[in-house]
């Protein structure tokens, strides 16, 4: 490790206390993340702010990962940190076959033949 | 399976759904290769961060055991609409990040277990690992270049797969190709299920 430029790390240190584990309840890295309400406290810091003005519509974590361009455990940690904030929601988990109906079916399949 | 019934007046927002397939296989059998193909956005290479489960963990702090190791973690994603995507998920190698697996497995509508017909032994561990948890799969056989062509149903025989389970022949640097096997998947985990 000896040589090797520490910075990143730290400030990812810094992002989230050294946490590697987001608090509350688990969520998944496809999980559709939502802000909640209008207003933005005024302290926040840069990272939380980019989270709360992309989530206005309705993104999945590993898009909010993309965004921020942070690892997704890093971001799920700051995730976890505006949810108990109460900034956004976060979908809770649900099994597979309650998610894709026959419409969705339809929409994925001749979505992907048309690539 | 039995399609979830549709919700009249439910509103584009209120059923944005982001579906996860995971590309599992041994090292270098291109599964990074088959993201690149078909993602509309570059894929997304992130080093992740681990910590060290349950060992110094002081709870008192918040702070977990230091972070000790990264795994390489690769997505795409495919866009539908707005709403509708699909991520493609690329494992990790190494038989120590099984955990990370679990993780990324959860909620996922199914798996591509890629094959290299000269090492189909790497593929092993994937093919048991999908089959326990009862998670949808296809297997691919990469058709890399100056490898033999097999017959599918040998393969079959050779991975000890059941009938149910489709196997695929592709090259995942082609567009096509990656189409047919990601189609595939989806039919066989929402029809076979």
């Amino acid at each position: 490790m000896t040589g090797e430029d520490p910075g990143p790390l730290i400030r990812l240190f810094g992002l989230t206390g050294g946490r590697a584990r987001p608090q509350g309840e688990a969520f998944d890295l496809v999980a559709i993340v939502t802000t909640t309400g209008d207003v933005e406290p005024a302290d926040l810091i840069p990272e939380h702010r980019a989270v709360l003005s992309l989530c206005r519509r309705p993104t999945p974590v590993a898009d909010v990962a993309a965004h921020l361009k942070l690892p997704l455990n890093i971001t799920r940690v700051i995730l976890g940190d505006l949810r108990r904030e109460g900034l956004i929601s976060i979908e809770r988990p649900r099994p597979v076959a309650q998610t894709i109906d026959e419409r969705i079916y339809r929409e994925v399949l001749d979505g992907l033949r048309s690539l | 399976m039995d399609f979830a019934a549709s919700e009249p007046g439910a509103t584009a927002v209120a059923s944005a759904l982001a579906i996860k397939i995971l590309i599992a296989g041994g090292f270098g059998v291109g599964k990074t290769t088959m993201v690149g193909t078909i993602s509309e956005i570059r894929p997304l290479h992130t080093e992740e961060l681990l910590s060290e489960r349950g060992v110094g963990v002081d709870d008192t702090s918040g702070v977990e055991a230091k972070i000790t190791t990264t795994v390489a973690l690769d997505f795409g994603r495919i866009t539908f609409r707005e709403g509708l995507w699909l991520y493609l998920f690329g494992t990790p190698g190494q038989d120590r990040f099984w955990f990370m697996w679990d993780e990324l497995a959860l909620g996922a509508l199914g798996a591509v277990v890629l094959a290299d017909t000269r090492r189909l032994e790497d593929s092993f561990p994937a093919v048991d690992y999908f089959e326990q948890r009862g998670i949808p799969f296809v297997v691919g056989v990469n058709c890399f270049e100056g490898a033999r062509r097999y017959d599918p149903t040998k393969v079959r025989r050779a991975l000890g797969l059941n009938e149910s389970i489709p196997v695929v022949l592709c090259d995942v640097r082609e567009r096509d190709s990656v189409k047919n096997v990601l189609t595939t998947l989806v039919t066989h985990a929402v029809e076979g299920a």
